[in-house]
């Protein structure tokens, strides 16, 4: 029977998987793909919680609705931004992106 | 002719040296040798004398024509400043003493110039040739500028200025030779005995200012007249001082200034030291012309002066006529011989101012001007001659040498001494002149108390008479015409002493009853103590005596010195004016109607005597012909004495000295002036000096230091720990901490996004850590909820 806790597993490894790869990637797509991931990791535990702790509620899959939104609002505005980095530096190695440091 | 062709004519002589001054100044050097010095004789002094003789004859004219005070009263007065409410006018005195005056110093300046060009000819300038050179001629051309202005001037306070500009140009020319020091001390010794006279002229100055309300001369005197008679102004004041008023110390300061000028005693002391400049410059500034200024200035401001103040003035003119001429005695330098001579003389004309000589005085000093720039000229001549030895001991026998110059210098002689034959209208300039001031002392010595009842009593006569408001002193002014009559009448007019009180209409104001009437002035008008005259009348003898001396020591007997008498000569450029002063000599005597004149439309005195005015008593007849004889044979008393005594060389002079010893000595050392001066002032001085310094170093400074080293620990204790620690370290304490702190903080910001997800995530981890350890209770809860779920 599939419960709660097995739900729980796959969102921290989701989670897991996600700040491993922001940790590791320095290519910024690769860091944006980890913060989606994160972001699911979240949403798969808001929907969880809401099926198993609060049911007949929807407060659970609302927050997780309006979470993906806000990842795609955040995803566009990302890429925009990489795309400029892009522009200006023909490359999208976070690393190197080292003009405003003082 | 108009009267203003003539002011227009007389400031054109004014401004015409101060162009040639002007010229010399900046292309002196350039002109060079000879040509700068014919710049100065044409345009500073050429046009001048042009203009000078022009007005001259145009005034004689005016004169003849009875319109000379008319051209007086219309002379134009410009409006140049207002001190306070006192306006200063700038404008000509245009009058016959001015004329007078300016043409003498025009024509005398002029043959000096001239003689300048040959005499620094031969004048090797050691410091700078060429520059020295023109500068001479630009001083000599600034200084006919002063002088000439100083004539012309209207007002006391433009006099004042002129007065101070030939002051600067009697220092320039006697530094001239700045390079030897007894030059350019005795420079300064000149300048600074005449700011002692000059604070007293402007102390004069300030109280004509402050009380009379104005500082035109024609206008003070009016002021002067009118306070007198009400007893207002200078005259309300009851301040006194050594027992004189504060009028008399008006008429005495103003008269310190002539002291200063003219070389009076006790401010004689720099005239001779001022010898140390070139010869013409002894003989135009320190005998013609600057010297005489403080006799002028006297003349100008006579009006202002109380009898009190004439007292003094007399006595002051009294001392040094006497004393100086004794001082000539001894005299071996030729120069000083000839200075302590100018000294004598112009106490002569003091004294006759102060006598109310007024015009004898003036005329004296006229016809000194023209004798005594001649015998300084001859001087020059043979100094020029002799290769600059001026001391008469190694001269003698010059005649055949110089026969010029030793001839006109015996006119010059002749005339310094006063000789004439008595009776006749026959002498020389010092004759007429040195003869009427005596005349003049004896009558305010012997006769004044007679006289003074006598007019006071006629003057009481002529109140009771006249309708009040008619002038009283208008009744012997009738004798203006006589005195125009002729140069000579001091003798054909015969002895007569007069007031010379003018009437009041000559000045177109009306006159208070009773201004400086008669009766008031005899009042208060002393005699004059006897001895002032037994002075003047020796010194009459002594003169003759010591200028028979020098002129035979430098020319008579045999040569003393063969070196200088094998090389003397003479050179016309030279002589040339010593001919033509000698001729002015004679003719000098022809100034005293214009003076006399001068004295009837400018000056309306309490006091002016007169030898050719109205008789008052027989006695003085009598007597003025004894002095006429006294005064016509001291010559020939004085020259047989000197040529008994010189005629040998000088052994006899020699035991006549070892036989004075004591007095030969204190004439020697001129009274011992110097010294006294020298311990008195000098010394005083430096003693008053030290004693200030002893005052500023042990209590002013004492003060100041204590303060000072109080300031400076004050400092040191705010410099290096207020501020260097205190302030200082709470700046760099603020500045070092946040440098530590963003240096610190500044380390885990690496700008590295893996770093910052670390972060995040170790603070994450720790977190759940910790509220897994210890937030027991909502784990449990979760655990609760969740386990239903599960079930």
């Amino acid at each position: 029977m599939i419960g709660l806790t097995h739900y729980l597993f796959v969102a921290a490894v989701l989670f897991a998987s996600g700040l491993f790869t922001m940790m590791t990637k320095r290519n910024a797509i690769g860091i944006l793909i980890g913060v989606e991931l994160v972001l699911n990791s979240a949403n798969v535990n808001l929907v969880a919680f809401d099926r198993y702790l609060g049911p007949g509620r929807l407060d659970g899959q609302i927050t997780a609705l309006f979470v993906i939104v806000l990842a795609a609002a955040e995803a566009a505005l990302a890429v925009g931004i990489c795309i400029n980095v892009y522009k200006n530096l023909s490359t999208v190695d976070v690393d190197s992106a080292t003009q405003l440091q003082g | 002719m108009n009267g203003h062709t003539y002011e227009i004519a007389l400031t054109l002589g004014v401004v015409s040296p101060l162009l040639s001054f002007w010229i010399l100044v900046f292309w002196g050097p350039r002109l060079g040798k000879p040509t700068a010095g014919w710049t100065a004789v044409v345009l500073g002094m050429g046009v001048p004398l042009l203009c000078a003789t022009y007005v001259l004859v145009g005034w004689l004219d005016a004169i003849n024509n009875h319109n000379a005070a008319e051209l007086t009263a219309k002379a134009v007065r410009y409006h140049w400043a207002d001190l306070g409410a006192v306006p200063v006018t700038i404008g000509v005195k245009l009058d016959s003493l001015t004329v007078a005056m300016y043409f003498m110093v025009a024509f005398i300046a002029f043959w000096i110039f001239f003689f300048s060009v040959g005499y620094m000819a031969g004048h090797s300038d050691e410091v700078d040739h060429q520059s020295k050179y023109s500068r001479f001629f630009a001083y000599l051309s600034l200084f006919g500028f002063s002088m000439l202005g100083l004539v012309v001037s209207s007002s006391l306070l433009f006099l004042f200025i002129f007065w101070e500009l030939v002051g600067l140009c009697s220092y320039l020319l006697i530094g001239y030779y700045f390079d030897r020091p007894y030059a350019s001390r005795a420079a300064i010794k000149a300048f600074i005995t005449n700011r002692v006279g000059d604070f007293g002229f402007l102390i004069g100055l300030m109280l004509v200012y402050f009380h009379l309300q104005t500082l035109d001369l024609d206008q003070a005197a009016a002021k002067f007249a009118e306070q007198y008679a009400a007893g207002t102004g200078i005259f309300g004041s009851s301040y006194t001082l050594f027992g004189w008023s504060l009028a008399t110390i008006m008429g005495v300061g103003l008269f310190c200034g002539a002291m200063g000028k003219s070389a009076q005693f006790p401010l004689h002391v720099w005239l001779p030291d001022a010898m140390a400049g070139p010869t013409p410059v002894s003989a135009l500034i320190h005998a013609a012309t600057m010297v005489t200024a403080g006799v002028y200035l006297v003349a100008r401001v006579f009006r202002l002066m109380t009898p009190d103040a004439l007292m003094f003035v007399a006595t002051i003119g009294c001392l040094t006529l006497f004393l100086m001429a004794l001082i000539a005695i001894v005299q071996t330098d030729i120069k000083k011989c000839l200075a302590y001579s100018t000294l004598s003389q112009l106490g002569y004309m003091i004294f006759g101012m102060g006598c109310g000589a007024w015009i004898a005085a003036l005329f004296h000093l006229i016809t000194h001007a023209f004798f005594k720039a001649m015998l300084f000229l001859g001087s020059g001549q043979v100094i020029e001659g002799c290769h600059h030895e001026q001391d008469m001991r190694h001269m003698g026998g010059l005649r055949t040498k110089m026969p010029v110059t030793c001839w006109t210098f015996f006119v010059g002689v002749l005339a310094i001494s006063g000789a004439g034959i008595a009776g006749t209208q026959m002498g020389l300039g010092g004759f007429f002149s040195k003869d009427e001031i005596l005349a003049v002392a004896y009558a305010r010595a012997f006769e004044w108390d007679d006289y003074r009842k006598h007019e006071a009593h006629e003057s009481h006569d002529v109140h009771a008479q006249s309708e009040p408001g008619a002038p009283a002193t208008g009744q012997l002014a009738g004798t203006k015409g006589r005195r125009d009559e002729g140069a000579c009448d001091t003798t054909a007019a015969g002895p007569r002493a007069i007031l010379v009180s003018d009437p009041p209409a000559a000045h177109a104001r009306p006159v208070p009853h009773g201004e400086f009437g008669k009766a008031s002035i005899f009042k208060r008008i002393q005699s004059l103590p006897k001895w002032m005259f037994y002075l003047a009348l020796c010194t009459a003898y002594v003169t003759p005596f010591y200028m028979t001396r020098c002129w035979w020591m430098t020319f008579m007997g045999k040569p003393r010195d063969e070196h200088v008498h094998r090389h003397a000569h003479e050179s016309p450029l030279m002589y040339i004016p010593l001919v033509v002063l000698a001729v002015g000599t004679f003719v000098a005597v022809y100034f005293r109607p214009l003076i006399a004149d001068a004295s009837t439309a400018a000056t309306a005195a309490p006091l002016v005597l007169a030898t050719d005015g109205h008789v008052h008593t027989a006695a003085l007849t009598a007597a003025h012909d004894w002095l006429k004889f006294g005064v016509g044979g001291a010559f020939i008393v004085g020259f047989i004495v000197a040529i008994a005594i010189y005629a040998r060389g000088l052994s006899t002079a020699e035991r006549l000295k070892r036989a004075a010893g004591p007095i030969h000595a204190l004439l020697e050392h001129k009274y011992f002036f110097d010294e006294v001066y020298d311990l008195v002032w000098v010394k005083g001085c430096i003693l008053l000096a030290k004693v200030c310094r002893f005052i500023d170093t042990w209590f002013v400074d004492l003060i100041f230091n204590i303060l000072a080293s109080a300031t400076e620990r004050f400092a040191a204790f705010s410099g290096l720990i207020l501020d260097n620690q205190g302030v200082d370290g709470i700046v760099n304490g603020v500045a070092d901490t946040s440098l530590m702190v963003s240096d610190a903080v500044r380390g885990p910001q690496t700008g590295r996004i893996r770093h910052y997800v670390l972060f995040a995530a170790g603070v994450g981890t720790v977190a759940i850590v910790l509220v897994l350890l210890y937030g027991s209770g909502s784990t449990e809860s979760v655990a609760a909820v969740a386990t239903p779920a599960i079930h």
